[in-house]
């Protein structure tokens, strides 16, 4: 009984957590485009503020992707990107585009793994150095 | 895609989880959820502005290659750094992968 609850609770997690990245996904590769052809830069701003705020609200404040403390964060970033790439695929009906576009996610995701391993290792040194400046110890 | 595209693509990359990392949760900390909002227009606006509005990031194919994947892979990096569990992710991060799929096949149908 205790088994089927767990598995009943998995299954249901990891469907919110689809649905979550897919709506975000839709939302951004669908809408954004629209926007920026509109109204330019401003456009693709405000898309920005109102598509983001909106799915972060859902996806991480409230929480829909599914995230504890001691697992490893999953943003809806991924599913997005995931979502972008799909989209073209499923457009074009083949997988050419993406053995044309594999330099760019390449350079990509090295350079997003890069940006966040320096940034927590800065991130490290700022809380060091707030937790020294309180007690006085510089 | 030449050795100059590759390096501006590189720190397109760089920037976004970059400043994600280091100014989301301290904004959301000084504002509440609002916080949140005001993050997706001051980060992700802007740095929209500099990946795809005037174009660091550089598309060599077809397959449209969103700064949000940086983001993605880049939050996971920081926090297996951190020491998060990567194991315990995987069943997130593939439902994740599956929802951006179906989202991009649901797309698919009707654009």
């Amino acid at each position: 009984m205790y088994k089927y609850i767990r598995l009943r609770g998995d299954i249901i997690k990891n469907f919110s957590t689809m649905i979550g990245g897919g709506i975000a996904g839709i939302f951004v590769m669908s809408v954004w485009g629209e926007f920026a052809d509109s109204y330019g830069i401003a456009g693709g701003w405000f898309a920005a503020m109102i598509i983001i705020g909106t799915m972060w609200f859902l996806n991480h404040y409230v929480g829909i992707i599914h995230n504890s403390d001691y697992e490893a964060w999953v943003d809806m970033g991924l599913a997005i990107g995931v979502c972008g790439i799909s989209r073209d695929l499923f457009l074009s009906k083949s997988f050419y585009p993406l053995l044309q576009s594999s330099p760019t996610i390449i350079v990509v995701v090295l350079g997003g793994i890069a940006g966040g391993i320096a940034a927590t290792a800065v991130q490290k040194t700022l809380h060091n150095k707030s937790k020294n400046a309180t007690q006085g110890l510089k | 895609m030449t050795i100059q595209l590759a390096v501006s693509t590189f720190f397109g990359a760089f920037i976004f989880p970059f400043l994600i990392i280091i100014c989301w949760d301290e904004m959301v900390k000084a504002f509440g959820a609002v916080g949140g909002w005001m993050a997706a227009g001051l980060i992700v606006g802007t740095t929209w502005t500099l990946n795809h509005g005037v174009g660091m990031i550089y598309q060599s194919g077809g397959a449209w290659v969103d700064m949000a994947l940086a983001a993605g892979v880049g939050l996971l990096a920081s926090s297996i750094y951190k020491g998060h569990s990567f194991k315990k992710a995987i069943p997130t991060i593939l439902s994740s992968i599956i929802g951006g799929i179906g989202g991009g096949f649901i797309i698919a149908a009707f654009i």
